[in-house]
């Protein structure tokens, strides 16, 4: 009786508890990363905003970057305050800003593919500069790809009028994917043995 | 900020898949409105929801302000033109329409945050998406909501380690760096500890879910929510 009861238990298999793990761990750091910001000379605030959907596609690949960005996404949806500003709810990813969540989800999956040119993500510390900085940079083109229309249908703007309000924010946008470069393969020791 | 407050409100005692479903078809029929009619009919839903969930408009416009910002900058923005006349009527009203959809659909939002925990969305999403994904994704969502605070934690003892050592005098890049490095070593670590507790704790493909039971206050909502899709889907298609 009691071998037949622990017969019926489908155990998840090591490698996908591993992963969903992970997913985990990086959907809860885009979370806290969403919220941050250094203050630079001036007091103009330095958001951490894409460095979590950077760090996910990097480390975890197309499939499970995917579905960690994906959880961060609904988790939002289902009322946790992890948006930026700590918004959440439908009602935010159906704002003006909510293009660029769903450009995370698709960036995510780009980068990883871009990454690491398979489904399975490669260790860390073989990804080297010029393939991590076109990823990351394609990553923030498909960001931008579905976030500006999507700032122009809400605000019933034209696509240039959303492009220049959103023009300042590129720079900084930029300077992340250079600094996750530096990070990932920059030779900074601490990551190189992970995943 | 707007988060789950417990309550006995009627968006309180409805399913969770009740309310996800009519959040849903409400924004669906929000994005089709176009007239002034249609419009404050979606107006008069939201703020329905909103009393129906005793949610004080205040609280919303707190939450999410900036959204709000952006909105009511929306009209603003396309009505400048860089020359003469300065400022065009027909831009900032096409504008207005767009941005008086969005307000409604936040108020829905709200509603559905104010009145449902995590553990019953995750439950709806367990039920509603079949097999494995939806089991991940249910499974997913409640370790993420466990996981924020603990990684937010993370975050203010690497960042308070770093002043302590006088990071906050280096530059940008090194700050940046560090930071996000020590924070992510963190999580990984995290990561390793949470796999190992699953499989101690038998994780399995078979769990079993919470129970959620419709009630006869479903039903009116429902309804509604498939009026809703039939609305939409009637002026999308033209007929």
């Amino acid at each position: 009786m009691a071998r037949e009861e622990t017969a019926s238990i489908d155990l998840v298999d090591a490698e996908t508890v591993r992963q969903l793990s992970a997913a985990v761990m990086l959907a809860a750091l885009t979370a806290v990363l969403a919220q941050f910001s250094i203050d630079l000379p001036g007091g103009v605030p330095f958001s951490f905003q894409p460095f979590g959907v950077f760090v996910a596609g990097l480390l975890l690949g197309p499939v499970w970057g995917g579905f960690s960005i994906s959880l961060y996404v609904i988790v939002g949806l289902a009322g946790a305050p992890v948006y930026s500003n700590a918004a959440a709810g439908l009602g935010y990813v159906l704002g003006p800003t909510g293009g660029f969540l769903a450009g995370f989800v698709v960036a995510v999956v780009v980068i990883g593919a871009v990454a690491h040119r398979s489904l399975t993500p490669t260790p860390i510390s073989s990804l080297s500069v010029i393939p991590t900085a076109i990823a990351l940079l394609a990553g923030l083109v498909v960001i931008y790809l579905i976030g500006l229309p999507w700032l122009a249908t809400v605000n019933g703007w034209t696509l240039t009028r959303a492009a220049s309000f959103m023009a300042p924010f590129v720079v900084g946008d930029l300077l992340k994917t250079a600094m996750t470069t530096g990070v990932v393969a920059g030779g900074t020791g601490l990551l190189a043995d992970r995943r | 900020m707007l988060t789950y407050t417990p309550g006995s409100t009627l968006a309180h005692r409805l399913d969770p898949r009740t309310k996800l479903a009519f959040q849903f078809a409400f924004a669906l029929v929000a994005f089709t409105a176009s007239t002034a009619p249609q419009l404050f009919g979606v107006l008069v839903v939201g703020l329905g929801s909103l009393r129906l969930a005793s949610v004080s408009i205040r609280a919303v416009l707190r939450a999410y302000r900036v959204v709000i910002l952006i909105l009511v900058l929306g009209p603003v923005v396309a009505a400048v033109t860089p020359g003469p006349p300065w400022l065009r009527l027909a831009p900032a009203l096409i504008s207005l329409r767009s941005v008086a959809r969005i307000i409604p659909i936040l108020f829905v939002s709200a509603a559905f945050i104010h009145s449902t925990p995590i553990r019953e969305t995750r439950a709806a999403i367990q039920r509603t998406i079949p097999g494995r994904p939806g089991q991940l994704l249910g499974v997913g969502v409640g370790l993420t909501f466990r996981y924020v605070p603990v990684l937010r934690a993370d975050l203010r003892t690497v960042r308070d380690a770093i002043r302590a050592r006088n990071g906050d005098t280096r530059s940008l890049w090194e700050r940046s760096q560090r930071l996000t490095v020590l924070l992510v070593d963190r999580a990984l670590r995290r990561s390793d500890q949470l796999a190992v507790a699953l499989q101690a704790h038998c994780f399995a493909w078979n769990p079993t879910l919470p129970r959620l039971q419709f009630s006869r206050l479903d039903i009116p909502v429902w309804l509604l929510s498939v009026g809703f899709v039939a609305v939409a889907v009637v002026d999308l298609l033209g007929l």
